[in-house]
């Protein structure tokens, strides 16, 4: 008998690794949540009591119903405020665009609960446009509740619609238009039966990640809801309950979270599934030429659009280097609350760059593997490796960081308490990203550049490091920054898992916001600003060309 | 050096078997050729000889040794691709000296060879230039060099001269087949094209459908195809199917609608339906000379003249109504215009009777 060398080994070793890391520290932890959510008093038996008391309780009824109230609002927002925008951006003369793009994809990485302190600091109880409102005699209370979270939600999730509506429109052919034209169909008409139902995927891919990312959000509604409850909010402060925590009721929030995430992808999945348009554009469509009152409005409304969008930031950028006297600001400029801020330790802000940068090399060095198994050896493992490393994304970062502190908190392995349960969980969450981005540049090389090199006599491991690794460089870099801005601002987990000396900003942020020290609150949500930004504008020609990789 | 010997290999992708039941001996130093329309399976055979695809049944040979379960890094099959697939990352010299270093040869010789096989495809001095740098011709030429310096056992041409404009696609396919003739290496070339195939080749394999339909020298499938798939794929042709009416030794007379037909054939009975095939330039137009002997006359009319150009294509119409092709190298004959009557004559010897599908 012939023993028959395996062709793909080293695809499969990935693969076997990668779902290795993956069941540890993602599908073990989100099984404890599971098994917690079913298991009675005594952890011994399986009961759907659980379901039934968290169910039978209007508050928490009340808590699913305000998450998907919101998901839905911010996914109508964000839509109707993003594709106008990217046909704005795609078809018409509008000035400075390289620009105007740039400072969109902006609030993709800033952090979007400190855009929710800066509402409260601008339009909360006491500030500063509130107090001025009331001055002038206007009966403003305050933005707290479902409005305020939706508000943020709409300023800082809707360049997840303009992005992908922007290179759907850049993709349709023109000459199809043209045809619906030639045909006799008015420009109105060409432009709802034809161009429309081409980008109507885009719109919806973009409109499921705000969704997502709207139910998952954890600092927002922290900062926004107040008295509102919202799931990831009630999950989290059910498991730290002050009496001990809760992990049955916990579990139970957290499955219906995790189930939501999961019924809008399935949901996407679905239609897209039916739909996809083959846009392959010869021709890129030109801009049109529209009279000038047209374009001064699209102009306005673009540039309009992109800069509310980043007045929170500013403003709290502006508000850091002012005079608090206790919860009241003063219009001096002072540098005590970065004095205060610092004071307290400085360990924070070095925990944040150094665990940051680890989860980043963790996330690439896992993903980008992944990324390449599962775009160039398609079999049935390598499909269950591609669903399992999308999982993270349908994950919201309470629910899994509650999952690993049940999971890791005695027995075989211990990791509660030290850097490396925030580092993993940062880049678990982080994987699908790095996935994506790597099977984005990997679309854009020729596979028979790697079959040459096989033919060559260069062994698959060898190709990949020596021929394939160094051609995606410039993506895996891209993807490592943008990982590491996101994971350095990262709020939902980081909460959950942090312990004694490895606090990070954001939970240096998050106690300042829970005991009213506005000043050293607003001076790290500034650090956070600097830190996401400075990396972004250090890389970003390379980014450029990655950016659509986002979704 | 080795002659590849193919044994009954078989892939089916999920509903379709993209190659079926395959059976080939190719001779050592032969320049072979897969010939057929996209999606015969044609790249799928060769990319089974270069190990990207996997075997469902059956076994490949180099000379005597099985590679059919070898990696593709460890089968010594040099390949040049489609779209040339040089790396953007390495020179002309890297690209070229890059399966010398995964083999482990000493700095010195590879220098040696890489210079040698690049003066060899006349690219000597071009070991510092960058891919962007060359144009398509070029960048086809470091491809074949990058696949015979490792000095394969055989040589695969994955549809090389596809991306190149009409005329260096003439140019590099002689230069292709002078190389192969001197380096005496067995090769496997795969193309769509069947003037392409005819030009170079010691041997072409006419495939459709995952199967072969002809193995056979060029002329030998031009001349005399063994199906209607490859009469028509081989060129331009007019395909008949008749009834036998009788036959005269060596000859037999077959009726096609209102017209009789002749062609050498030993074994159809009379009484028998067959297919055959009369290639357009076998038809003489006769301008009052007399056919050759043995020869077959009929009576057309004119229905359509196409100039071409280098020959002139008549569309003729026969008495009982239907169609024939026919093509003229010269200047056709006086009066020979729409609608004017012509005597033509052909050869029986030259017609074709088909397999039945």
């Amino acid at each position: 008998m012939i023993l028959v060398a395996r062709r793909d080994t080293f695809p499969f070793v990935i693969t076997l690794l990668a779902l290795g890391f993956l069941g540890l520290f993602l599908l073990y932890p989100l099984f404890h949540v599971f098994a917690a959510s079913f298991l009675d008093r005594t952890g011994t038996s399986l009961t759907l009591g659980n379901y039934a008391r968290v169910l039978s309780s209007s508050f928490y009824l009340g808590s699913l119903y305000n998450t998907l109230i919101v998901g839905v609002l911010a996914t109508l927002i964000t839509i109707a405020i993003g594709v106008p925008l990217a046909f704005c951006l795609a078809r018409l003369p509008i000035p400075a665009k390289a620009a105007l793009l740039a400072l969109a994809a902006l609030p993709l990485v800033l952090p979007s609960f400190v855009a929710a302190y800066a509402l409260v600091l601008l339009l909360g109880r006491a500030g500063v446009v509130t107090q001025w409102l009331r001055e002038v005699g206007v009966p403003f209370t305050s933005i707290y509740g479902l409005t305020g979270v939706t508000v943020v939600f709409a300023l800082t999730l809707f360049p997840f619609v303009v992005f992908p509506t922007l290179a759907a429109f850049k993709a349709v052919d023109i000459s199809v238009e043209e045809a619906g034209q030639n045909l006799g169909a008015s420009r109105l008409r060409t432009f709802r039966t034809v161009t429309l139902p081409i980008v109507m995927p885009a719109v919806l891919a973009g409109g499921l990640l705000v969704f997502i990312e709207a139910i998952e959000s954890f600092g927002v509604p922290f900062v926004l809801a107040e008295d509102k409850p919202i799931l990831a909010v009630e999950v989290y402060k059910l498991f730290v309950g002050e009496l001990g925590g809760n992990p049955a009721s916990a579990g139970v929030l957290g499955a219906l979270l995790v189930a939501c995430t999961a019924a809008a992808l399935l949901v996407q999945r679905y239609y897209l599934g039916r739909r996809r348009f083959s846009t392959s554009a010869r021709r890129t469509p030109p801009e049109l030429v529209v009279a000038p009152w047209l374009r001064r409005l699209a102009t306005t409304y673009c540039w309009g659009v992109v800069l509310v969008a980043l007045v929170p930031f500013f403003a709290v950028i502006v508000i850091s280097f002012l005079e608090f006297r206790g919860p009241v600001l003063h219009a001096n400029f002072s540098l005590d609350n970065f004095r205060e801020l610092l004071n307290q330790s400085s360990r924070p802000l070095v925990n944040t760059l150094t665990l940051s940068s680890a989860a980043a090399l963790l996330a690439a060095a896992i993903g980008v593997p992944i990324g390449y198994a599962v775009t160039r050896f398609r079999s049935r493992i390598s499909g269950l490796l591609d669903v399992v490393a999308m999982t993270p994304f349908a994950v919201a970062g309470t629910v899994l960081a509650i999952g690993l502190v049940i999971s890791f908190n005695s027995g075989w392995l211990v990791l509660t308490g030290g850097w490396l349960i925030l580092v993993l969980a940062w880049s678990v969450r982080k994987i699908p990203f790095n996935v994506r981005a790597a099977s984005a540049i990997l679309h854009q090389i020729d596979p028979s550049l790697e079959e040459a090199s096989v033919n060559l006599g260069v062994s698959p491991l060898v190709t990949f490091l020596r021929l394939t690794l160094p051609l995606m460089m410039g993506g895996v870099i891209g993807g490592m920054v943008l990982t590491w801005v996101t994971v350095a601002s990262e709020l939902s987990s980081t909460v959950v898992l942090y312990s004694g000396p490895w606090a990070t900003m954001t939970v240096v942020m998050f106690q300042a916001l829970e005991s009213t020290g506005a000043g050293i609150a607003s001076a790290a949500a500034t650090v956070l600003i600097v830190v996401t930004v400075l990396p972004i504008a250090f890389v970003y020609r390379l980014l450029r060309r990655y950016e659509l990789a986002m979704m | 050096m080795a002659g590849i010997t193919i044994e009954g290999v078989a892939r089916t992708f999920g509903q379709v078997r993209a190659i079926d039941e395959v059976s080939l001996a190719i001779r050592d130093g032969e320049f072979f050729t897969l010939l057929g329309p996209s999606g015969c399976g044609k790249t799928t055979l060769l990319r089974m000889v270069a190990g990207f695809c996997d075997l469902e049944r059956g076994r490949i040979l180099f000379g005597e040794r099985r590679i059919d379960a070898l990696p593709p890094h460890r089968r010594s099959a040099g390949m040049v691709f489609q779209n040339y697939a040089i790396f953007p990352n390495f020179t002309v010299g890297g690209n070229v000296a890059y399966g010398l270093n995964a083999r482990n040869v000493a700095a010195a010789d590879i220098e040696r060879r890489v210079a040698q096989t690049l003066k060899l495809v006349h690219l000597d001095g071009y070991e510092e230039r960058w891919p962007h740098q060359l144009s398509g011709g070029q960048l086809q030429r470091v491809a074949i060099a990058r696949a015979l310096v490792i000095e394969p056992e055989v040589l695969l041409l994955d549809e090389p001269l596809s991306n190149l404009d009409a005329k260096l696609r003439v140019e590099m396919r002689a230069e292709i087949r002078q190389l192969q003739q001197q380096l005496k290496i067995t090769a496997i070339y795969v193309t769509h094209d069947q003037e392409e195939a005819l030009a170079i080749s010691d041997r072409i394999a006419v495939m459709q459908n995952g199967r072969l339909e002809q193995v056979g020298a060029p002329e030998a499938i031009y001349r005399t195809p063994a199906t209607a798939f490859v009469a028509e794929f081989m060129g331009t042709t007019n395909i008949l199917t008749g009834t036998v009416a009788g036959r005269e030794g060596e000859l037999i007379r077959i009726r096609v609608g209102g017209q009789q037909f002749s062609a050498r054939n030993a074994d159809a009975p009379p009484g028998s339906v067959v297919t055959f095939s009369l290639r357009p330039e076998m038809l003489r137009l006769l301008a009052g000379d007399r056919a050759p002997p043995g020869w077959t006359t009929m009576t057309a009319s004119v229905a359509r003249v196409e100039f071409l150009g280098v020959l002139t294509r008549l569309h003729l119409r026969l008495a009982d109504g239907a169609l024939l092709h026919a093509v003229s190298l010269d200047l056709l004959p006086e009066g020979v215009a729409n609608g004017a009557p012509v005597t033509l004559a052909y050869d029986p010897a030259r017609v074709t009777v088909l397999r039945r599908p």
